[in-house]
């Protein structure tokens, strides 16, 4: 993929997609131009937002049957799971997941979403659970479909769910995308390509067996490691300064 | 141990609204009680000075925390309470401010800043914005518009390029 590439990139440069990536064409006004300013994470930084998390439901992390209609969506079932972490292999409990994706056929419900793909009423695409103790999140939904969109000609996003995770740690916020292997638009696709190479494969989740329910889900796992340090770096550094 | 690899950023994509900005959605005011309310409004601009409708930002401080979405013409507002000073290490205290992180269609990575409040003192030797080239300090601190309402407002643009582009931070772990 021929593009140009801008330079300024947030956190380490091998690991984030830089902001200005002419392929993927709403970068390219978007995209800031003047160095970012490097600072210290202050306590600003590292200390969590507390959330009203009371309304967050068992029910929320099953896309399959949270329309509220009474009915199940169509398509492939899939069950995904996996750890959040830190970079030095910690789980990371309590931080929000909230994930979002097109349906089966590849449409989402949003008024900005209007190619000729059949919409599913059983279906928003969208779902939100809390890590556990040991780090872990679980899904059931749909496997999304690819789509069409308005990038470049004959321009089709591979399938993918989106993910935010906000984490007990503002530094650790991140919003990404986990793809599907074995998907032949990955390769065709900018904003999967933005992501330097040796980190690309890290968005595409594995085909896990041993998730896979008999008669009912196929399996996939997908771990999530977020860089930077989080709260107890500081706390440390306080100590440290005791 | 070596660290594991990380996980890189994705953009937020257009069809983000059901979910991120979802009624029901996840924040908070628990920081908020007792204090002075503020308003404060502005914009999200991209490089030809066009307001970003698809664009959302967190705002967070002390324990308070919310989303708000850009409108048709990439206006947002919303209110919180005043900030206090914060700590940045032992002995020395950061000027008032909200973190701010913005998310949108055609950003790969979110963008953090911070909004200073024009009309506080300590904002002049706050230890942050003294990083912060002098020439590109304004773009982080939050006018004052108002003074009739009860409720300061102050006005806050968020320039994602071009003239007057917002300063955005890459915040780097503490050297030891």
């Amino acid at each position: 993929m021929i593009t140009t590439i801008g330079e300024i990139v947030r956190g380490d440069a091998a690991v984030f997609p830089p902001y200005l990536y002419e392929a993927y064409r709403s970068t390219v006004r978007r995209a800031p131009r003047l160095p970012l300013v490097e600072v210290p994470l202050t306590a600003s930084e590292l200390t969590r937002p507390r959330l009203d998390l009371s309304h967050v439901t068992a029910e929320d992390a099953d896309l399959t049957r949270n329309a509220g209609t009474g009915g199940e969506a169509l398509g492939q079932r899939i069950l995904v799971t996996g750890r959040v972490m830190d970079e030095g292999g910690t789980p990371v409990p309590g931080a929000l997941l909230e994930v979002w994706q097109a349906n089966a056929a590849g449409r989402y419900i949003h008024k900005r979403d209007d190619w000729p793909g059949p919409l599913d009423p059983n279906f928003l695409g969208i779902g939100r659970c809390l890590t556990t103790d040991a780090g872990e999140y679980r899904f059931l939904t749909v496997r999304p479909g690819a789509y069409p969109w308005g990038n470049h000609e004959n321009a089709w996003r591979p399938a993918h769910i989106h993910f935010s995770v906000l984490a007990p740690s503002w530094s650790r916020r991140l919003v990404t995308q986990m793809y599907f292997p074995d998907d032949p638009l990955l390769e065709l696709d900018p904003i999967h390509h933005a992501v330097p190479d040796a980190a690309r494969s890290r968005l595409v989740a594995a085909y896990a067996h041993d998730v896979t329910q008999p008669h009912w889900a196929l399996g996939w796992r997908w771990d999530i490691v977020l860089a930077g340090p989080g709260a107890t770096a500081f706390e440390a550094r306080e100590q440290s300064a005791a | 141990m070596s660290p594991l690899p990380a996980t890189p950023s994705q953009t937020v994509g257009p069809f983000f609204h059901d979910c991120l900005l979802r009624v029901d959605r996840c924040e908070s005011t628990a920081g908020d009680e007792g204090g002075v309310q503020i308003h404060v409004e502005g914009c999200v601009l991209d490089g030809d000075g066009a307001g970003v409708p698809d664009a959302v930002i967190e705002v967070w401080h002390s324990a308070s925390f919310a989303r708000i979405g850009t409108d048709a013409e990439g206006g947002f507002s919303f209110s919180t309470t005043r900030p206090k000073r914060v700590e940045l290490d032992r002995g020395t205290m950061q000027a008032p401010h909200l973190s701010i992180a913005v998310f949108a269609r055609g950003l790969m990575n979110h963008l953090l800043t911070r909004i200073y409040f024009e009309d506080e003192s300590s904002s002049e030797s706050d230890p942050i914005l003294r990083l912060v080239p002098e020439a590109r300090r304004t773009t982080l601190i939050a006018r004052r518009v108002a003074d009739e309402s009860l409720t300061p407002l102050y006005r806050f643009d968020i320039v994602l390029q071009g003239a007057g582009e917002t300063v955005f931070f890459d915040f780097r772990s503490p050297a030891r």
